[in-house]
């Protein structure tokens, strides 16, 4: 084991009792299991620490930049030592993490240390979709240290932690406007806003500690033990009322074996993407959050889910898909913001993967966001629904309304709803309702909330484990 | 100060905090009515609400101010 140097002098450098010591390998050693830590080559001065050990009980390779030498900035000596890193853990195919505290590229090094970090990236996108690649923020990451977290699969952000292309002072003299670094990039606009952070950490110690869960999760994935689940029930979570919200949380809590870790909880809350276990197994879930927006996908919630199913399709975790969907987000603001494009990849990222899916109609699938989400025609692994789930091009009523327009504007006001109650129940009697989805064989089976997790984990227990073989761009 | 908007064209279905309620993140502060579907708008902060710029039946458009919490 290496020894850790100076921990108390590095704690009381740090900015607080929240921070990890600023010395890189002791940040490294709270990262990894307790006396597995064998320290990489590192030239002195490089301002990077690299180490390999266990995780978890699992193989994993890691960096650190080093605060105290230059900020933490890249020089193309400290970029060789990242690059080594992922070599080595291409290398033992085994996940790499990097702990994050640096001002960007060394600027008295001029274009060299730019080619340098470039290298970086260049060797994050060859091991993209290879081995899983996490990044842990613990200070500020500016230029191209933000850049380097941002080409990874998993973005964590400590509460100091800062990630900006250019700082307060370059917006200040350039656009004029005052702004302070945690504005510009610490927690609360890469939660909410940007999208760049999976992740939001109290403390050091919890950054870490996510990143390690994660590893975990990807490392040791399980195997499915369907028995486990069967007397877990998911009954009684829906509202009574079909326009009522309902947080879908409740539902993906009860599903899991223990509580998941939700990749980007507060951007584009309507849908949810966590990483988790069922029947001891690792799965992602993704889910409609009828709370925010009806659940309705719009463009932010569309590349979310697209991000996640090809990271989870990359690693070869399998997929559950909740569905409680009323359509995609209608208006100007959408469609010119994209909707069109970014929606097509979500519809481009399932029907790539190949990992088992499932999905579970709860309540309602709706039009084109029917589709998107891990529909049959999409490759589904296996469609199931509730008893009381909607599957259909839109809500019945609102489909006679278009379908019998004419008809109907001949109706007077006070039997304008009887007629067009009758004509919704003949439409679903003809063309829509749960039984003629399982008739043409979008739906696979009914299932009762009580048998849910267990039909769920035999369905991935039985399709074949599969793995994507492409990178992760972070779309 | 949070502003709370509006992130969808929508009707008032009800209004459920007054001005100078406190609410904790996560309170439903209003609840509207669009896609056939009530759509709580939640507080993103706990505080007071100091100005409610909303009242039942309305209509908001996308980015509309409902409610500032201080």
């Amino acid at each position: 084991m290496t020894i850790v140097s100076d921990v108390s002098a590095g704690s009381a450098a740090g900015a607080g009792s929240l921070s990890l010591p600023r010395d890189p390998v002791a940040r490294l050693a709270a990262l990894f299991d307790a006396g597995s830590m064998e320290l990489l080559d590192s030239p002195e001065g490089s301002g990077v620490a690299a180490a390999a050990g266990l995780v978890e009980g699992a193989g994993a390779v890691a960096f650190a930049s080093d605060p105290r030498v230059q900020g933490g900035a890249s020089g193309s000596e400290g970029c060789a030592v990242i690059v080594s890193a992922y070599d080595e853990a291409v290398a033992r195919g085994v996940p790499v993490i990097g702990l994050w505290h640096s001002g960007g590229a060394r600027i008295a090094e001029g274009v060299a240390s730019l080619h340098g970090v470039g290298t970086v990236f260049a060797a994050m996108t060859a091991a993209s979709g290879v081995v899983p690649q996490i990044s842990v923020v613990l200070g500020p990451a500016a230029g191209g240290a933000a850049y380097g977290p941002a080409l990874t699969d998993i973005v964590i952000l400590s509460r100091q932690g800062r990630i900006f292309v250019t700082g307060p002072d370059v917006v200040r003299s350039v656009t004029g406007e005052d702004v302070d670094m945690a504005r510009l990039g610490g927690p609360e606009p890469h939660s909410r806003r940007s999208g760049v952070v999976h992740l939001v950490a109290d403390t050091d110690t919890e950054a870490v500690g996510y990143a390690r869960s994660v590893a975990a999760l990807l490392s040791s994935q399980g195997t499915v033990s369907a028995e486990s689940v069967a007397s877990r029930d998911l009954s009684g979570i829906l509202p009574d009322s079909a326009r009522r919200a309902y947080d879908v949380h409740t539902v993906i809590s009860r599903l899991l074996d223990s509580p998941g870790i939700e990749l980007h909880p507060k951007w584009a809350p309507n849908i949810v993407t966590t990483l988790g276990r069922l029947a001891g197994r690792t799965v992602g879930v993704i889910a409609n959050n009828p709370m925010r927006l009806g659940g309705c996908l719009d463009t932010a919630s569309a590349e979310k889910a697209a991000r996640f199913v090809r990271f989870c399709d990359a690693f070869g975790v399998p997929l559950v898909v909740v569905v409680d969907t009323p359509g995609y987000l209608p208006g100007v603001g959408q469609e010119w913001d994209g909707v069109v494009r970014r929606g097509a990849k979500l519809l481009h990222a399932f029907a790539e993967a190949v990992v088992p899916r499932v999905t579970l109609v709860t309540r309602k699938a709706y039009g084109g966001a029917y589709i998107a989400m891990n529909s049959r025609s999409l490759g589904a692994t296996r469609v199931f629904a509730w008893p009381d789930a909607e599957v259909a091009v839109m809500g019945a009523v609102a489909a006679v309304r278009i379908l019998h327009k004419r008809r109907l504007a001949k109706v007077p006001a006070a039997e304008l709803h009887d007629a067009e109650a009758a004509l919704a129940a003949e439409h679903e009697a003809t063309v829509g309702g749960l039984g003629r989805a399982v008739e043409i064989g979008v739906v696979d089976e009914i299932v009762s909330p009580a048998g849910t997790a267990a039909a769920i984990a035999e369905a991935i227990a039985s399709a074949p484990a599969k793995r994507g073989a492409h990178a992760n761009i972070p779309l | 100060m949070a502003e709370v908007r509006a992130e969808m064209v929508a009707n008032v279905w009800r209004v459920v905090v007054a001005e100078g309620d406190h609410v904790e993140d996560g309170d439903t502060l209003v609840i509207l009515e669009s896609m056939k579907m009530e759509i709580p708008v939640l507080a993103e902060q706990s505080g007071t609400v100091s100005k409610l710029h909303v009242a039942e039946g309305d209509v908001v458009q996308e980015d509309d101010l409902i409610a500032v919490i201080d």
